[in-house]
């Protein structure tokens, strides 16, 4: 049952609270009330641990905190991404000539911020390198490799899965890669699933290793302003896509419904609506990771 | 005044923080002994889940501090700080029960 707590935790109490637990249940098997109350204060140690809440932890967990939310929502908002970068393929041949620059200005801006986030990503994780050198040096592995290793697993699976689905692709129409195929189209809903999965599992073993990794005070504040710009540049995109949206809305919404130039059918379409909500999801949360960030600064530069 | 926090973070008079420090303030006690010490002056069954959370929470204050032992089941004791705080949580306590008394026209024994 202890499972449930965070292993610092049980390195400091395990011992103590196995034997409370002990003696609450005394001979019988504990109840299922019991074990949910368990698990429930489990998992608000786990909370509490975070840094993400309160005042008790050290400004400089919250503000790492804070910046690992940041990237946690990064992930969230890539598969967003992707979704936005699908849905948009070839809206420019759509549109009337004089009602294109609007909407590719604001295609572009979420194209190039796009680009500018993975590489504050890159940059972030490059400032950190040396110190994840020497926390693995110093036998940190072994408290990381399961996450790493099921990351480097979904990773080759998506890769085995990506090159026979090109393959296959490059044999089908449009309309055929656009869902008139239903057998290529669940193919796909799955690997995209794998993909999403492997993202997951990375930001999972980054924030692993992140938390486990002494970062000095330098590299901790360049990763908050890092964290910093790259909620500001979601935050950017998530309204550029909105104004491209309703751009097409305005002036060419046969394109997103798929159907014939000139018709006029509702502008409102469950993928975009949903690419959008989470695009919108992460820059909420991305913002109260700021706001860990921001309301430990003075707290940190002072240390 | 009535609700308002303490110093220290305790509020109501059936916290499990106020419930466990007002335990210690008799004398150290395991979590077992903690549990059982609380549901008699209390009435309150304090679950294992939520007696480790308040007294990881009062520890990390340093209102409490454990006991070396050799024995699983390590007594906890509280710290000067936390009679200060309890001290600081019955005297909310006790102004809120005057208020409450007087309007109903009731009457408290004095503290000895």
């Amino acid at each position: 049952m202890m499972c449930w707590y965070p292993r610092r935790w049980r390195d400091r109490y395990g011992d103590e609270f196995a034997a409370l637990m002990e003696d609450a249940v005394g001979d019988g098997p504990p109840t299922l009330g019991f074990k949910v109350s368990i698990a429930r204060a489990g998992l608000r140690e786990h909370i509490h641990g975070s840094g993400l809440f309160g005042d008790r932890t050290p400004a400089a967990e919250r503000v790492r905190a804070g910046s690992l939310l940041v990237l946690c929502t990064w992930t969230i908002f890539v598969l967003a991404g992707a979704s936005f970068s699908k849905v948009s393929e070839h809206f420019a041949q759509a549109m009337p000539v004089s009602s294109r620059p609007f909407a590719q200005g604001a295609f572009d801006v979420v194209a190039t911020l796009s680009f500018v986030g993975g590489f504050l990503v890159i940059l972030g994780a490059s400032a950190a390198l040396p110190a994840f050198v020497r926390f693995i040096r110093g036998g940190g592995w072994s408290t990381v490799r399961g996450h790493v290793l099921r990351a480097i697993a979904l990773t080759l699976l998506s890769l085995g899965v990506v090159i026979p689905l090109s393959l296959w692709a490059h044999h089908l129409n449009e309309l055929q890669r656009n869902g008139a195929d239903p057998t290529y189209s669940g193919v796909f809903v799955i690997w995209a699933v794998v993909v999403a999965a492997t993202l997951a599992q990375w930001t999972a073993a980054g924030v692993a290793v992140a938390r486990r990794v002494a970062l000095p005070r330098g590299v901790l504040r360049l990763e908050a302003v890092l964290a910093i710009t790259l909620a500001g540049a979601m935050a950017v995109m998530t309204v550029a896509a909105a104004l491209w949206w309703g751009s097409l809305a305005q002036n060419a919404p046969w394109f997103l419904q798929g159907t014939a130039n000139g018709t006029s059918p509702s502008p409102f379409t469950p993928q975009l609506a949903v690419t959008l909500a989470l695009m919108t999801i992460s820059v909420v949360g991305a913002g109260y990771g700021v706001m860990r960030v921001t309301g430990s600064w003075t707290e940190l530069r002072a240390s | 005044m009535a609700g308002k926090r303490t110093p220290a973070g305790l509020r109501r008079p059936n916290d499990p923080p106020v419930l466990i420090l007002t335990s210690l303030a008799a004398g150290p006690k395991h979590g077992h002994a903690l549990a059982k010490d609380i549901e008699d002056f209390a009435g309150v069954a304090l679950g294992p889940g939520a007696l480790y959370g308040a007294i990881t929470r009062l520890e990390e204050r340093g209102l409490i501090e454990p006991l070396t032992t050799d024995d699983r089941r390590r007594p906890y004791r509280i710290t000067g700080a936390g009679s200060a705080a309890l001290a600081d949580a019955v005297t909310n306590m006790r102004q809120l029960a005057d208020v409450g008394a007087s309007r109903l026209g009731l009457t408290l024994g004095t503290l000895s």
